[in-house]
């Protein structure tokens, strides 16, 4: 390991923070900070990122489990079309270029972030504890009231999920990324609910893919462990934190990562 | 119907702080000692944290009866362990 395991850790430790916050790995910062700024094979990068992203789900969840936050049951509906995903994202890789690739995600990500800070201001939930929160929808705890809501537009957020595992299969990412605002802006989902159950899932995700690059030999150990390490505490503190942090705010931060990450990957591609 | 689902999140969340603990203890003394072999289970187990929660939570669906569900999970975890087969025989 050339780098210090100290800075790996505080890298960690950043991205799993911000990941427990917006219910996404960290992968989407972390693959670039380490290819590009510490100059790591890729390969090495995403196995590294994929176990760091399951570091982060696995410690937000205990958090956000105790809290009522994860819709288990809506999880694992979406897991299904996630891990087919998965499966799918090796297939297309092939039919794509990467330029292509990091066009499309560059483009979806821009988009989505325009629709979470149009929609910074509305709200999912419902005040009416008498409406039935189907089979699927759930009820949400904020300080002293208690909220409905309901899950709609569900085969539009199966077939995010769907593309979130192809895009985590291709890139090695959790998926959150894509998860998260299409639950919260399509599916009715609170942006709390959409964060707690993305990180819930993302988990699973990655530990799909992770396997196979553990598998191939191209996770170097040290480093991995360096910044699993962080990703553990900053997490926690992630998670913690993130009641203390406005609705709205969540949202237009969202929004900033949305933007930042598909300018990013559109400028690879240019 | 709440009751037991209470109790299916709180023995989730045993598994995944369980699982967490451990690596993460393991993870830090593999640092810490330079031992490849620590570091080397401490990421097997933290890859198969997610793996246990799906377990747990497959049981725990059908021990509540909740069939729909139940098979949505084990279908997760048969991809899960599809993944494990072809990771060993790489």
């Amino acid at each position: 390991m050339n780098e210090p395991p100290l800075l790996l850790a505080l890298l960690g430790a950043a991205t799993g923070l911000v990941g427990a916050l917006l219910g996404l790995g960290g992968g989407v910062f972390l693959v670039p900070l380490l290819t590009l700024a510490l100059g790591v094979p890729i390969r090495a990068a995403v196995a590294a990122s994929l176990i760091s992203v399951i570091a982060t789900a696995s410690a937000s969840s205990t958090v956000n489990l105790e809290k009522g936050l994860v819709n288990m049951r809506l999880g694992m509906t979406l897991e299904v079309a996630t891990t087919l995903g998965g499966l799918a994202g090796s297939i297309i890789a092939a039919l794509l270029t990467q330029r292509q690739l990091f066009l499309i995600f560059g483009a979806t990500l821009g988009v989505m972030g325009a629709i979470m800070a149009l929609r910074s201001g509305t709200r999912n939930v419902i005040e009416d504890l008498d409406v039935h929160p189907g089979r699927l929808g759930g009820r949400l705890q904020e300080g002293e009231r208690t909220f409905v809501y309901r899950v709609r537009r569900l085969p539009l957020g199966l077939v995010a999920s769907l593309v979130a595992g192809a895009i985590s299969g291709l890139l090695g990412l959790g998926g959150g990324i894509i998860k998260v605002p299409v639950l919260n802006a399509f599916c009715g989902i609170p942006i709390r609910v959409s964060a707690a159950t993305s990180a819930f899932m993302i988990g699973v995700t990655a530990a799909a893919s992770s396997f196979i690059y553990f598998g191939r030999g191209d996770m170097a150990l040290p480093m991995t462990a360096a910044i699993a390490l962080g990703a553990l505490p900053g997490s926690l503190l992630g998670a913690r934190l993130s009641h203390k942090v406005e609705t709205r705010s969540l949202k237009i931060l969202m929004a900033f990562v949305l933007f930042i990450v598909g300018a990013q990957m559109a400028m690879k591609a240019l | 119907m709440k009751d037991p689902s209470l109790r299916l999140e709180r023995a989730i969340e045993v598994a995944l702080s369980g699982g967490v603990l451990v690596s993460g203890l393991l993870l830090l003394s593999g640092l810490v000692a330079g031992s490849h072999g620590l570091l080397r289970s401490g990421v097997v187990l933290l890859m198969l944290t997610p793996v246990a929660r799906v377990l747990v939570l497959t049981l725990g669906l059908f021990h509540e009866r909740d069939f729909l569900f139940g098979a949505l999970s084990l279908w997760v975890l048969a991809v899960l362990a599809s993944g494990i087969w072809v990771s060993v025989h790489l």
